[in-house]
């Protein structure tokens, strides 16, 4: 990656000025921040969603695979920009958005599954709980409450405020929300960095909790760059998350990663050091990685963890009890491609990684094309039937995972 | 654009989204009647302050009628125009549009802005998400052969800061421009007709 721009920025430098001689009046967008000159000419970028949806018959969904005994079918569609999902009491799946500002609800009506925009207008509603009866949405600014939404689903309630005021700055950068309820009955989510690669100021770059009851905030994990996935290990109750490293280092470096709280108030390095061992080559330089908690593990360079969730469901195979799922949405930021699957990640009794494999795959066709994919799996969720729920933001589709022996 | 929808009905076929049908070019083409009124028969313009729409890729097509729709982007005509389109039909529409074959431009580049224009889209780095040729890509739009007053708005805008920006990168890139150079790369971009020509000047 790293030759070959240079060896494309050496080509055009002859003919071709270079764009930064002027200093712009406008900043880049997040996603160029920190592009060394040396790759200005790489041509490597995010994938827009279809803003719209696309409907699954127009797409490869045969090319989807999982192991033996498996089944998967579209579960649902129609629903632009679908990420994170939640179930209520009724069976009810909520399903949030991050480029757009709805969130779903899919709901059985006399035997037909219908989906339908629950909330309007909201920002960036990316986090969702249910819980006891009460959906809690996180958008970048705020998290709010819908109590007893399941019984006016035609009528939702009105918003009452749980946290205001995470995002003072309204600056671009990774500030939509993952949402999950800890065993404590806290909310945590997650407060990203600003960029891709910046000094971030307070709160962010860190996992956050709130307690629903009286608003109170404490910072759980810090040095967290962009954690947009989280859950609770079903038997330490300990939380572990997913995390996405910077880009525009090279192809393989560094990884993105999948972290483990054993205590609170854990660093684990960003922007100083990247997967617990690569000093980053402008903010390390006076610092060691050895100051920062490691990950658990690296999950493969860009790749784009985002929606993690431990099995214990009844369905699948006994050896499936207490894996992780993680719904890989990338990557874009490498010139080949990797991802688009959903993982498997198998630990043993101390809480070490065993085995770490795909689970489900196919949505990667050309991993030399642009784009590389045709859809792109964005969250998991165990539905109570034991089944698995993949969400594909790409596409509006959620996909449903389902075992027989 | 099935203005004849009574407003309960359009916001009953948005707020429903259900199981979606296969993007279709014929029911496109049905619904695209409306559209040639401006935009030319079959999305060919003639009217430089109108843009083309004839073979831009799919997804910009979909994606800039839901901006519209849910006016993150702007404008007397199409804000209106698109306020009734479900999802489905977006896609019908877009579907449409990409598969036809976009006439040659009219506008012809002064010979003076033919160099400086590539030079200057070369200094912007235009091919890297406009790709080869500057013809489009994904929710990127085909600029090469588009209408010079439709363009000059559009960078004009971008420099404003008034034109809505999926992620501010062109609002980024048209800072530094000077109005001059404005008008040397619409007159460069409004008269490029084969991929090849712009072709040679990018890295991609």
């Amino acid at each position: 990656m790293l030759t070959r721009s240079i060896a494309l920025a050496l080509v055009s430098a002859a003919c071709a000025a270079n764009a930064q001689d002027k200093p712009a009046a406008s900043p880049p967008p997040s996603w160029q921040q920190g592009k060394p000159p040396a790759m200005s000419e790489s041509t490597l970028h995010p994938f827009a969603i279809e803003m719209t949806g696309k409907a699954a018959k127009d797409l490869p969904i045969d090319k989807l695979k999982a192991p033996a005994g498996f089944k998967v079918e579209v579960w649902a569609e129609g629903m632009p920009g679908a990420r994170s999902m939640a179930q209520g009491d009724k069976g009810t799946v909520f399903v949030g958005t991050r480029q757009l500002k709805d969130v779903y609800a899919v709901v059985d009506r006399g035997g037909k599954r219908e989906a339908k925009v629950l909330l309007k207008g909201l920002d960036a509603p990316n986090g969702l709980v249910f819980n006891k009866g009460t959906l809690y949405v996180a958008e970048r600014h705020r998290i709010t409450r819908y109590d007893g939404i399941e019984n006016q689903l035609d009528n939702p309630p009105q918003a009452k405020v749980v946290v205001d005021n995470l995002d003072p700055n309204k600056q671009p950068g990774h500030f939509w929300k993952f949402l999950a309820m800890g065993p404590d009955g806290k909310l945590y989510f997650n407060i990203g960095a600003p960029g891709n690669i910046v000094m971030p100021s307070y709160m962010e770059a860190s996992v956050m909790r709130v307690d629903p009851a009286r608003g109170v905030l404490e910072t759980v994990a810090l040095g967290v760059r962009n954690s947009v996935g989280m859950d609770f290990h079903p038997k330490t109750k300990e939380l572990w998350f997913t995390n996405h490293a910077r880009d525009w280092l090279s192809d393989d470096s560094p990884n993105d990663t999948l972290h483990r709280v054993s205590r609170k108030g854990m660093h684990f390095g960003y922007p100083y050091c990247h997967q617990g061992d690569t000093p980053d080559p402008e903010f390390g330089k006076n610092r060691s990685c050895k100051e920062f908690d490691a990950p658990t593990l690296k999950l493969g360079a860009h790749i784009a963890p985002i929606g993690m969730r431990f099995y214990n469901g009844k369905m699948f195979p006994a050896e499936y009890q207490n894996n992780i799922f993680i719904a890989m949405r990338g990557s874009w930021n490498r010139t080949i491609k990797q991802g688009y699957n959903v993982m498997r990640v198998v630990l043993d009794d101390s809480g070490k990684v065993a085995k770490y494999d795909p689970f489900l795959t196919g949505f990667l066709l050309d991993e030399k094309a642009d784009p590389p994919m045709w859809g792109r799996p964005n969250d998991v969720m165990v539905m109570r039937d034991g089944s698995l729920l993949v969400s594909d933001d790409q596409n509006g589709i959620i996909y449903r995972v389902s075992y027989a022996k | 654009m099935r203005h004849g929808l009574p407003g309960a009905a359009a916001l009953a076929a948005a707020l429903f989204v259900g199981a979606a049908g296969a993007a279709d070019v014929e029911a496109g083409r049905q619904k695209a009647a409306v559209c040639a009124e401006c935009h030319g028969p079959d999305g060919n313009s003639s009217d430089p302050a109108v843009p083309s729409l004839a073979g831009q890729p799919a997804q910009f097509l979909s994606g800039q009628l839901f901006f519209f729709r849910e006016e993150y982007r702007r404008e007397p005509r199409m804000s209106p125009a698109a306020k009734a389109l479900s999802n489905s039909d977006m896609n019908d529409l877009a579907a449409y549009f990409a598969s036809v074959k976009p006439a040659p431009p009219k506008h012809v580049t002064t010979p003076e802005n033919e160099q400086r224009g590539l030079e200057l889209t070369q200094k912007f780095r235009c091919v890297q998400c406009h790709s080869a040729g500057l013809q489009g890509q994904q929710h990127v739009p085909r600029i090469a052969g588009q209408q010079p007053e439709y363009l000059r708005a559009q960078l004009r805008g971008f420099k404003q800061r008034t034109r809505s920006d999926i992620d501010g990168y062109m609002t980024q890139m048209a800072q530094p421009l000077s109005d001059h150079e404005i008008d040397v790369l619409v007159d460069y971009i409004a008269g490029l007709r084969t991929p090849s020509r712009a072709a040679a000047g990018g890295s991609r």
